[in-house]
């Protein structure tokens, strides 16, 4: 593992990737995260931020453009390579196995090193208390906050550098949401990278230190969070009014 | 499971064309003289024992399907190439005459070989170029006829019986028989079911093949090789179907189209199980050999694989994901 400590973590150049023959849902998309950096990635639906995350990790063959992990390429690589260099992968639906118990989903999660398991437990028992508690509980039947919670912890059990997150508030109510979001910039503020997409845009900004736009697959506004929730235009196309009322 | 909702049609557009093919000679002659309970019980058996091979070859067909959504219509023809390579090394002129043991053992490796052939050569490459799951069924098909008529030059039509445990007496055990091959087949099937519920259930390898069934991409997330994965399951489904066809061929007969002629009920059994999952299919497949073997008692013998399919139709009205359809599946 060629891994250099100053490269960024993640470095996405010009990515151009689909699924059909012939059609690129992104066309020359890069995104860039540093060792500890919260990044988010918001835009409408379709813009193709899940494709992005999905190429990034290797889920989906990347037809132009490179990836670098720690300044290694690692472009065309398949995913479960890139969970070995300490990627985590969150997906924005269907993101636990259902009819197993949290326990069984946290073993998946530590599925490359089994006699890790309980260390890694432990330590995700104390970042998700709400999880110690239902260990034997399906991951099917849990409301969707706590399985958000899952899915993160099972991502985490392989201590990754990097954490690829796709939407992980969708669909929950604005208190779970608060919980998720929370928890991102606990773990993020333990030492992990993450790389988050997100639909609730203002949320996103206000927490990461660096934000792109994505729009039909291209980068259309990138900056700090702080600097994206104050552009006009971005706040015009994307955030809509609700934005500018506040 | 999440697959295209044209491939069910398009299942059972294959099912009614294969249903049109005569049934295989299945079925023990049941000695008129006896009482309805012991041709009865005599029928369970036969179709316990038909019902635990289908099983076998069925296991591989389901979790082709499980894994990478392909309903692969070349699956019968594992069973016939495994059956009649076992018969060319075992009993035919031209072959080296091995007893049958190492002849099925031999078969059952290249079944193996077979599957991961299929996979590396054929369905891995069109996976990456992203062709469509209509497209790759087709292309099963064609497969199929490929190696059907590849057996039907090299092997002809006659049918054969191997060398060894050809013709026997029945066991008598009260009002019920069973020839010792018969019967260690039966056992010897069951032993192989029950060692594939145990691979999948407490073995690496059967837990990453029941994740890749449920969820591909957090298989992946999880650090499981899914393409790894996916040709252990072609390569032990090649290996359980060989291993099938060498088990019909011994207490029936081989034939260049047993396969074929076999695949209608392992469909049946696996989408009466529950498609995508080996417990589903074995479930399947062992109602669909009982009902097969005790409808004979009433009707035409040449009807029990419509009896079969018409119980896989009832069954599907009453509970549309098979008996353990979507119940059992795990990660
Ligand atoms: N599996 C797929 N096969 C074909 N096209 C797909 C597939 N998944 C997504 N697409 C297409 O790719 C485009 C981008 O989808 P993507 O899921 O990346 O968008 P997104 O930005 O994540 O949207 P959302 O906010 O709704 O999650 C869309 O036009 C979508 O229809
Ligand atoms: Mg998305």
């Amino acid at each position: 593992m060629s891994a250099d400590e100053h490269a960024p973590v993640l470095a996405a150049d010009d990515i151009v990737a689909g699924y059909l023959a012939g059609i690129d849902v992104l066309r020359g998309c890069s995104v860039q995260v540093e060792p500890g950096e919260l990044v988010g990635v918001i835009g409408p639906n379709g813009a193709g931020k899940s494709t992005l995350i999905k190429a990034v990790f290797g889920l989906l063959r990347v037809r132009s453009g490179t990836v670098r992990l720690l300044g290694e390429d690692v472009t065309g690589r398949s995913a479960h390579e890139q969970v070995r260099r300490g990627v985590g992968y969150v997906p924005q639906l269907e993101n636990v196995f259902p009819a197993l118990t949290v326990e069984e989903n946290l073993r998946m999660g530590i599925y490359l090193r089994p006699k890790d398991y309980a260390r890694r437990a432990a330590a995700m028992a104390e970042l998700f208390p709400v999880l110690a508690a239902r260990r034997r509980q399906k991951a099917g039947s849990m409301s969707g906050g706590e399985r958000q919670m899952l899915a993160m912890a099972r991502a985490l059990m392989m201590e990754p550098r990097l954490l690829l997150l796709d939407e992980p508030s969708a669909g929950l109510s604005p208190v779970h949401q608060d919980l998720v979001f929370e928890r991102v910039r606990e773990i993020n503020g333990a030492g992990v990278a993450v790389l988050m997409v997100e639909q609730n845009a203002r949320r996103c900004l206000q927490i990461c230190d660096r934000g792109y736009v994505l729009d039909q697959g291209r980068n259309a506004y990138s900056g700090t969070g702080a600097h994206l929730l104050r552009d006009e235009k971005v706040i015009e196309l994307y955030l809509g009014t609700l934005a500018r009322v506040r | 499971m999440r697959c295209p909702r044209i491939l069910l049609p398009a299942l059972a557009l294959a099912l009614v064309v294969l249903s049109a093919a005569p049934a295989a000679g299945q079925g023990e002659e049941v000695p008129a003289g006896r009482g309805f309970g012991a041709r009865f019980l005599q029928a369970l058996i036969d179709g316990v024992q038909f019902g635990v091979i289908i099983a076998i070859t069925a296991v591989g067909l389901s979790l082709v399907f499980g894994t990478i959504h392909l309903i692969n219509f070349a699956h019968g023809e594992f069973v016939t190439i495994g059956a009649t390579f076992a018969f060319f090394l075992n009993a035919s002129p031209a072959g080296p005459g091995w007893h049958l043991i190492p002849a099925a053992a031999a078969a059952v490796l290249f079944g193996a070989l077979m599957g991961a052939a299929v996979d590396r050569g054929l369905w891995r490459p069109l996976r990456a170029r992203g062709t469509g799951l209509i497209n790759l069924f087709i292309v099963t098909i064609g497969l199929s006829l490929l190696l059907r008529h590849i057996v039907l030059v090299l092997y002809g039509t006659r049918p054969a019986s191997f060398a060894q445990y050809d013709i026997q007496e029945a066991i008598d055990l009260g009002p019920v028989g069973i020839t010792p091959r018969d019967l260690t087949v039966t056992l010897l099937s069951i032993l192989v079911l029950l060692g594939v519920a145990a691979l999948l259930q407490r073995t690496r390898i059967g837990t990453a093949v029941r994740a890749v069934s449920v969820n591909r991409d957090l298989a992946e997330a999880s650090g499981i090789d899914v393409q790894r994965v996916v040709l252990v399951v072609w390569m032990f489904g090649g290996a359980l179907a060989a291993l099938g066809g060498v088990f019909f061929g011994l207490v029936e007969i081989i034939t260049w189209d047993m396969g074929f002629k076999l695949l209608l009920l392992m469909f049946a059994g696996i989408i009466l199980g529950g498609l995508g999952s080996a417990y589903g299919a074995m479930v399947g497949s062992l109602v669909i050999g009982i009902v097969a073997q005790v409808s004979t008692l009433w009707f035409p013998v040449d009807l029990q694989y419509a009896w079969a399919l018409l119980v896989l139709i009832v069954v599907l009205l009453v509970r549309p994901q098979g008996i353990l359809g979507r119940r059992e599946r795990v990660g």
